[in-house]
């Protein structure tokens, strides 16, 4: 950092460049870059080097962007299906808005047309290996954080126990990640009982997991639904529970 | 204040107080087309894959749709859609880091530079370097940098990242010094 001479530091320079300087120091210190050639002289380095990164980043991660078109409809059929299972009455909508169905059927048309096919479902946790269990917690813990689940690692030989207890050989443990079943950001406890082998490849996966245990903490926390109930559907039967929750039929 | 920062920030989404679900449909898939690039740039910064990113983005604009739907806060909507992508961003890491050996490592958030004639020219060499130096700083500094290069003001930054006003702004000081040193500067 420069500040000998009364010179300005980098740091000033660069609040002032990006306007996030109050308007009194804003004024002293273009008045001092109006008489000092050595802070201009560093402003335009500093400058120069923004201008450069900026152009760096652009062609190093810009043209691994796909064009929006496809992933812009896809969003636009995902939150019509989303209104859609959101109605109040599935019933009256069916019957009173008669295009609705057609609009969901293509929407998820898009939907499997731009993800690609799905396989089959995937295995479900065994209740005798796999309960669920929960540690005490308090509603302001399970919402006093950020909105995203946060995420705990398995220890490897917690790993390597639950794979033995389902059965999975050593030639298949890389096609399953082992997931908490009611996830630590909804009480869920950090015990072998509350772990099981998900497959990445299986069409009730991880990732549509995620999505519900995402939508129950959004529910919890907004006192629609109390978190003994959310704990319960998602250890007895996570995709039934997606089903009640999310209430798109098909995942990703 | 809300306001003011959204004008500033280019959000030109329509903003009424009577929003039908089709209005805010619209509204979502309005941001979407504003803030995808920068936000898949951002996500491509931290190390997940494209096609993790396509998807993250795709939550993150779901979960603002009911964020907004609800009716909740519509102040710094930017900041919002960073900083739900930043901890999805890092929700996938951690869960790609937590895969077998062998399955799908990370891949560093800065493609190297195609194979071609232009590779040579001292242009890409410097940002080559550029980017070699981003890399080595700290994860605090690279996040603090790319959300600034995305546009965001240093309250959205902190707001983000959840740090103190300050810390961006000595973040931000030392990467550039850094980088400009790097770039021939002092």
């Amino acid at each position: 950092m420069r500040q000998q001479d009364n010179h300005l530091s980098d740091s000033e320079l660069i609040l002032w460049a990006d306007g996030e300087l109050g308007g009194r120091r804003a004024a002293q210190v273009r008045g001092h870059l109006d008489a000092c050639w050595g802070c201009r002289a560093r402003m335009q380095e500093l400058e120069r080097t923004i201008g450069r990164l900026v152009r760096a980043r652009a062609a190093a991660l810009g043209e691994r962007i796909g064009p929006a078109a496809g992933p812009g409809a896809l969003l636009r059929a995902r939150l019509s299906a989303e209104m859609a299972a959101a109605a109040p009455s599935r019933g009256v909508v069916w019957r009173s808005a008669p295009a609705l169905g057609a609009l969901v059927s293509v929407a998820l048309a898009i939907l499997i047309f731009y993800v690609g096919s799905v396989s089959a479902d995937g295995p479900r946790p065994k209740n005798n290996l796999t309960p669920g269990e929960t540690r005490r917690v308090t509603l302001g813990e399970v919402c006093g954080g950020s909105e995203v689940e946060t995420v705990r690692d398995v220890p490897l030989e917690t790993r390597r126990l639950v794979l033995a207890e389902y059965g999975v050989s050593a030639a298949q443990p890389n096609a399953y990640e082992i997931d908490y079943l009611i996830t630590p950001d909804l009480g869920g406890a950090d015990s072998i009982r509350n772990l099981w082998p998900q497959p990445y490849s299986a069409r009730w996966n991880a990732r549509v997991k995620d999505r519900l245990e995402t939508r129950l903490h959004q529910l919890v926390c907004e006192g629609k639904v109390d978190l003994a109930t959310a704990q319960h559907d998602i250890s007895t039967d996570w995709i039934g529970a997606y089903r009640k929750y999310v209430g798109a039929n098909a995942p990703r | 204040m809300a306001h003011s920062l959204e004008s500033a920030i280019g959000i030109t989404a329509a903003r009424t107080g009577a929003r039908g679900p089709s209005h805010l449909e619209d509204e979502v898939v309005s941001l979407y087309g504003q803030f995808r690039n920068p936000l898949l740039r951002y996500l491509l910064s931290l190390r997940v894959p494209v096609e993790d990113g396509e998807e993250i983005a795709q939550e993150v604009f779901l979960l603002l749709f009911r964020h907004l739907r609800q009716g909740k806060s519509r102040a710094n909507l930017r900041g919002w859609i960073f900083r739900v992508g930043h901890n999805l961003a890092l929700k996938n890491r951690a869960r790609r880091m937590r895969q077998p050996e062998g399955m799908e490592a990370p891949r560093d958030g800065y493609a190297d530079p195609a194979p071609d004639p232009e590779a040579c020219a001292a242009g890409n060499q410097r940002q080559a370097r550029l980017l070699s130096v981003v890399r080595a700083l700290s994860e605090h500094d690279q996040y603090c940098l790319s959300l600034r290069a995305e546009g965001l003001r240093y309250r959205e930054i902190a707001e983000v990242l959840g740090i103190a006003l300050g810390s961006v702004a000595n973040s931000l000081a030392r990467s550039l010094a850094r980088l400009s040193r790097a770039d021939g500067g002092t």
